[in-house]
C-alpha cells in the first residue's frame, strides 16, 4: 500500500436539480493503478472535471497529498492543480492546432523559467535539455512525422497522453485513454504506465470502457453509477459483484 | 538633398514606420496570443500624451519623458489587463473598446490637463542638426521598429511564443498542463502595450502637435484592418497591411498623385469605405490575410538548418 | 436646482432620451439572441434610417410622420441584405464569434462611409412643422418628442410582445436556442432569420430617426450609439428582450442624472465603467 494522494469529502454536483456526482468519501492513491468504470452518464468524467476544477463543485472538499503535505485544492485553479502534480488526459480529443507534435512536447517540458516574455533566446537551451527525453517518447510510440501535426484521432489521443506523462505528475487521471487507439499502441501504453507507477511513484486513475484492460492493469477498481461510487475493490471481486454485472456488464465487454 | 531628406516624404515615412510598429504589436497581442485588443490606439496615444505633458508642462527632457511615459503606459495596461484578460475573447474586444472610449473621452473633457481638442504641443526633436534632424529621427524610429520586429521574430520560435500560441489555440488545455495562462497573458499584454506607449512617446516629435483623435477608434480600426489584411499570424503581416492601407492611401495617393482639394473629402470617405469593404472581403474569403498562414511546421534542427515540411 | 427638480428632470429627460435607446437595444438583442454575435454594423441601420427619413422629410418635403414609414422599412431591408450577403455566408464558412464582430465592424465602416459618399458630411435636421411646447411634470418638452417617445415605446413593447406572445416569436426563440432541433421540427432557419433581421433593422432605423429628431442627423449618429446599445444589451443580459427594455430605461436615467450634476463626458464615462463592471459580473455568473 502506498501513501494516499487524493481524498474527497462530501463532493456533490448537480445540474438542473439532478445530482450528477455524489461522493461522501473517496481516497485515491493507495494503489498504483486504479480503474474507474461505470455505465455512460454515471458521472465519471464529471468527477474528473471536479477534481481538476474544470467544473466547480456545489459542495465538498478535496485534499491533495504531496511531499508529506496536505493541501486543500477545492478552490485552486486548473493550472495550480496541474502544477501541484495532478494532471488529466481528455476524453474528448483536445489539441493545439498550431503546434506540431514536437512543439507540443516542448511546450509540456518547458519549465516556467523558460517561458517569460523576455526569454526569446532560450529555445536552444530548452531543446538541448529535453531533446533526449522527447526522442525517447517519440521513438517509443513510433511517431512517423514528429515535426508534423497529429493527424488521426489516435495520434492526437496519444499526444494528449504523452504531454501529460512528460510532466511527470504525481497523480494522473486518464479519461478513456485508449479509445481510438490500435491494439499495438495500447500494449505499449500499458507497459509504459506500469513502469511509470513503479519508477516514478505515480498514481494513475483510469476511466475506461475496455474492461479487459481494467481487469488486466488495475490493482483496485471503483464502480460508479448514477453519480455514486457503489463498489470498490480488487478487480476479481468487482467483476464478480452482482450489482456491477447487473448494471453494467450487460452493455460492456465483459 | 535637404529637400528629399526632410519635409513631407520623411514625415509620411516616419508615420508609416510607427504604424508598422503598432501593427506588429497588435500581431503579437492578437495574432500570436489571441488578445483582441481594440484599444491599442488609446494605449499608444496615452504614451504619446503622457510624454508630451511631461515635456510641455513639466519641462522634462526628452529621454526621461519617454521612459516615464512607457512605464506609466505599462502600469495602466497592467490595470486594464488585470480587469479584462480573464474574460472571453468577445468581451476582451468589447471591453478594450470601452477602455478606449473612456480614455479618449477623458482626454477631450479634461481640458485643464490636455487642452481638449485644441491639442498640446509643441514636442520638438530631442536634438537639432538643422535640416537633417527629421531624417535622422526617422532613422531612429526605423531602428526601433526593426528591433521590435526582431523581437517578434525571435519570440515566435521560442518557448514563450509557443506558450502564447497554445493559449490562443486552447487556453484550458494549456492550463491543464500547468501553465499559468492568465499571469503570462497579463505580463505580455502589459509589456507589449508599454511598447506601444513607447512608440507613442517616440512619435510625438514627428506629429509635433498632438490631438485626441490620435487615440480614437479610427486609428484602432485602421490598425486592425491592416493586420487582418496583411496576415494576423505573420510577423510581417502588420507591415504588409500597413503598406497596403496607409502606405497606399495616405502616402502614395495623397502625396504622389495630386488630387484637387475639393476631392479631399471624397478621398477620405472612399478610403474608409474601401477599408470596410476590404475587411469584409478578407474575412470572408481569405481570413488568414495576404501572407496567409505560416508553412505548417518549421523545424530548426540542432544543426541550425531550417527545414520546412509539409509545405 | 432643487432635488425635486433634479429627480423630475432625471426621470423625464432620462426616459425621453432612453426611448430610442430602448428600441435600438431591443433590435440589437434580437440578432444577438438569434445568431449569437455582436453586430456592430447595426449602428448603420440607425444612421441609414435617419438619413432616409430626413431626406424624405427635409429635402423632399414629406410630412415627418409619413417619412418615417419607408425609412424604417428600408432599414429593415438593408438589415436583411447584410444578413444574406455577408453574415450568413460568413457564419456558414465557420467564422468564429470574435471574427464576426470584426467583420461587423467592416460592415459598419462600409455602410457609414458609403452614406458619407452619398450624402456628404453636412448635418441635417428634421423639419417638424409646427411645434407645440408641453410640460411634463414641470419639464418642458415638445409635442414631437412626446410622440416619438410614445412611438418608440409602442414599437419596443410591440416587438417584445411579438417575441414572447406570438407563435412566430416562439419559433424564433426555438431557433435561437437550438438550431438543429428547430430544423427537425420543420422550422426554416433562413426564413425565420430573415424576419428577425428585418425587425431588427426596422427597430434600428426607427431608433435612428428618433435620435436624429432630438439632436441632428450626421454620419456618426449610429456609431455614437453603438457602444451604449451594446452596453444596454449586455446589461439587460444579452438575449433577453425584456432586460434590454429595462436596462435602456435605466441607462438613460443614470446618464441624465450624472450629466445634470457634472458634464456629459462623465455621463459617458460612468456608462462605460458600468459596462466593464457588467462584463465582469456576467463572467462570474456564467
Amino acid at each position: 500500500m502506498r501513501e494516499k494522494k487524493l481524498h474527497l469529502k462530501n463532493v456533490m454536483k448537480s445540474f438542473g436539480g439532478r445530482k450528477v456526482v455524489d461522493i461522501p468519501e473517496l481516497t485515491i492513491g493507495t494503489h498504483g493503478i486504479e480503474g474507474l468504470i461505470g455505465p455512460n452518464g454515471a458521472g465519471k468524467t464529471t468527477l474528473i472535471n471536479l477534481i481538476t476544477h474544470r467544473l466547480k463543485m456545489d459542495y465538498g472538499q478535496i485534499l491533495y497529498y504531496a511531499n508529506g503535505n496536505e493541501i486543500d485544492i477545492s478552490n485552486k485553479s486548473i493550472d495550480e492543480i496541474a502544477r501541484l502534480g495532478m494532471v488529466r488526459t481528455n476524453q474528448v480529443i483536445q489539441d493545439f492546432q498550431s503546434l506540431t507534435i514536437r512543439d507540443s512536447l516542448l511546450l509540456s517540458l518547458a519549465a516556467p523559467a523558460y517561458e517569460n516574455f523576455y526569454n526569446i533566446f532560450s529555445e536552444r537551451k530548452l531543446r538541448k535539455t529535453v531533446e533526449q527525453e522527447i526522442e525517447r517518447y517519440l521513438e517509443y510510440f513510433h511517431f512517423e512525422n514528429p515535426d508534423g501535426h497529429a493527424l488521426s484521432a489516435g495520434e492526437k489521443k496519444l499526444l494528449d497522453i504523452i504531454r501529460c506523462l512528460a510532466l511527470k505528475p504525481q497523480v494522473l487521471l486518464m479519461d478513456e485513454p485508449t479509445c481510438g487507439l490500435p491494439q499495438d499502441l495500447i500494449d505499449l501504453f500499458i507497459d509504459l504506465i506500469k513502469r511509470k507507477t513503479v519508477e516514478e511513484d505515480m498514481t494513475i486513475l483510469i476511466v475506461e470502457h475496455d474492461l479487459d484492460l481494467i481487469w488486466g492493469v488495475s490493482e483496485n477498481v471503483y464502480f460508479m453509477a448514477e453519480g455514486e461510487i457503489l463498489i470498490q475493490g480488487p478487480p476479481d471481486e468487482v467483476r464478480r459483484n452482482e450489482t456491477v454485472v447487473e448494471k453494467y456488464m450487460g452493455e460492456g465487454i465483459a | 538633398m535637404g529637400q528629399i531628406l526632410s519635409g513631407y516624404y520623411v514625415y509620411m515615412l516616419s508615420i508609416l514606420v510607427v504604424y508598422i510598429a503598432l501593427a506588429t504589436i497588435l500581431h503579437a497581442q492578437f495574432g500570436l496570443t489571441g488578445i483582441a485588443n481594440f484599444g491599442l490606439s488609446a494605449i499608444w496615444g496615452f504614451g504619446m500624451y503622457t510624454s508630451a505633458l511631461l515635456i510641455v508642462k513639466l519641462n522634462f527632457p526628452f529621454v526621461p519623458a519617454v521612459i516615464l511615459a512607457t512605464v506609466l503606459t505599462g502600469a495602466v495596461s497592467m490595470g486594464i489587463g488585470r480587469i479584462i484578460l480573464d474574460l472571453d475573447s468577445q468581451s476582451v474586444l468589447v471591453g478594450t473598446l470601452a477602455f478606449l472610449a473612456i480614455i479618449e473621452t477623458l482626454v477631450i473633457s479634461e481640458k485643464w490637463l490636455t487642452n481638449g481638442v485644441m491639442g498640446i504641443g509643441p514636442v520638438n526633436y530631442p536634438f537639432d542638426i538643422g535640416t537633417y534632424s527629421q531624417f535622422v529621427y526617422f532613422l531612429i524610429l526605423l531602428i526601433f521598429t526593426m528591433a521590435l520586429m526582431y523581437y517578434a521574430r525571435k519570440l515566435e520560435s521560442s518557448p514563450p511564443g509557443r506558450l502564447f500560441l497554445s493559449i490562443q489555440d486552447n487556453e484550458p488545455l494549456s492550463q491543464s498542463l500547468g501553465k499559468p495562462t492568465f499571469r503570462r497573458k497579463l505580463f505580455f499584454f502589459a509589456f507589449t502595450s508599454a511598447l506601444a506607449g513607447f512608440f507613442g512617446a517616440l512619435a510625438a516629435p514627428t506629429y509635433k502637435f498632438l490631438f485626441p483623435k490620435y487615440m480614437g477608434p479610427a486609428i484602432t480600426f485602421t490598425l486592425w484592418i491592416a493586420l487582418i489584411l496583411g496576415a494576423r499570424k505573420r510577423i510581417f503581416g502588420g507591415l504588409v497591411g500597413i503598406l497596403a492601407t496607409i502606405g497606399l492611401f495616405d502616402v502614395i495617393l495623397e502625396s504622389v498623385v495630386p488630387i484637387p482639394s475639393r476631392y479631399a473629402g471624397i478621398l477620405y470617405n472612399s478610403k474608409y469605405f474601401l477599408y470596410g469593404l476590404t475587411l469584409i472581403l478578407v474575412l470572408m474569403f481569405r481570413p488568414s490575410g495576404i501572407l496567409g498562414e505560416k508553412a505548417k511546421s518549421l523545424n530548426i534542427a540542432n544543426t541550425g538548418k531550417i527545414h520546412k515540411m509539409e509545405g | 436646482m432643487s432635488f425635486a427638480m433634479f429627480l423630475k428632470s432625471t426621470f423625464v429627460i432620462g426616459l425621453l432620451e432612453s426611448a430610442p435607446l430602448m428600441l435600438a437595444a431591443v433590435g440589437f438583442t434580437l440578432i444577438y439572441r438569434l445568431n449569437g454575435f455582436i453586430n456592430i454594423g447595426y449602428a448603420e441601420n440607425a444612421t441609414l434610417g435617419a438619413y432616409l427619413a430626413v431626406t424624405l422629410n427635409a429635402i423632399l418635403g414629406w410630412n415627418f410622420y409619413i417619412a418615417i414609414i419607408p425609412a424604417a422599412l428600408f432599414s429593415g431591408v438593408l438589415s436583411v441584405l447584410t444578413y444574406l450577403i455577408v453574415f450568413r455566408p460568413a457564419m456558414k464558412r465557420g467564422v468564429g464569434p470574435t471574427e464576426m464582430i470584426i467583420l461587423s465592424v467592416g460592415v459598419s465602416f462600409f455602410l457609414r462611409y458609403g452614406i458619407s459618399l452619398i450624402w456628404g458630411s453636412r448635418l441635417y435636421n428634421f423639419n417638424l412643422g409646427k411645434t407645440d411646447y408641453l410640460s411634463l411634470f414641470g419639464i418642458g418638452i415638445t409635442n414631437t418628442q412626446l410622440i416619438c417617445l410614445g412611438l418608440a415605446l409602442v414599437v419596443a413593447f410591440g416587438l417584445y410582445a411579438f417575441i414572447y406572445k406570438t407563435k412566430m416569436g416562439e419559433t424564433m426563440r426555438a431557433l435561437a436556442d437550438n438550431e438543429e432541433l428547430a430544423m427537425i421540427s420543420g422550422i426554416n432557419p433562413v426564413k425565420v432569420s430573415v424576419v428577425v433581421w428585418f425587425l431588427s433593422g426596422l427597430a434600428g432605423g426607427l431608433a435612428g430617426v428618433f435620435t436624429g429628431v432630438f439632436t441632428w442627423v450626421n454620419t456618426g449618429l449610429g456609431w455614437h450609439m453603438i457602444l451604449v446599445i451594446l452596453l444596454v444589451a449586455i446589461i439587460g443580459r444579452v438575449g433577453d428582450v425584456r432586460g434590454a427594455l429595462i436596462a435602456g430605461a435605466g441607462v438613460g436615467i443614470i446618464t441624465t442624472a450624472v450629466t445634470l450634476v457634472t458634464q456629459p463626458a462623465y455621463g459617458v464615462v460612468t456608462l462605460l465603467v458600468i459596462f466593464i463592471v457588467i462584463l465582469k459580473i456576467r463572467k462570474v455568473r456564467a
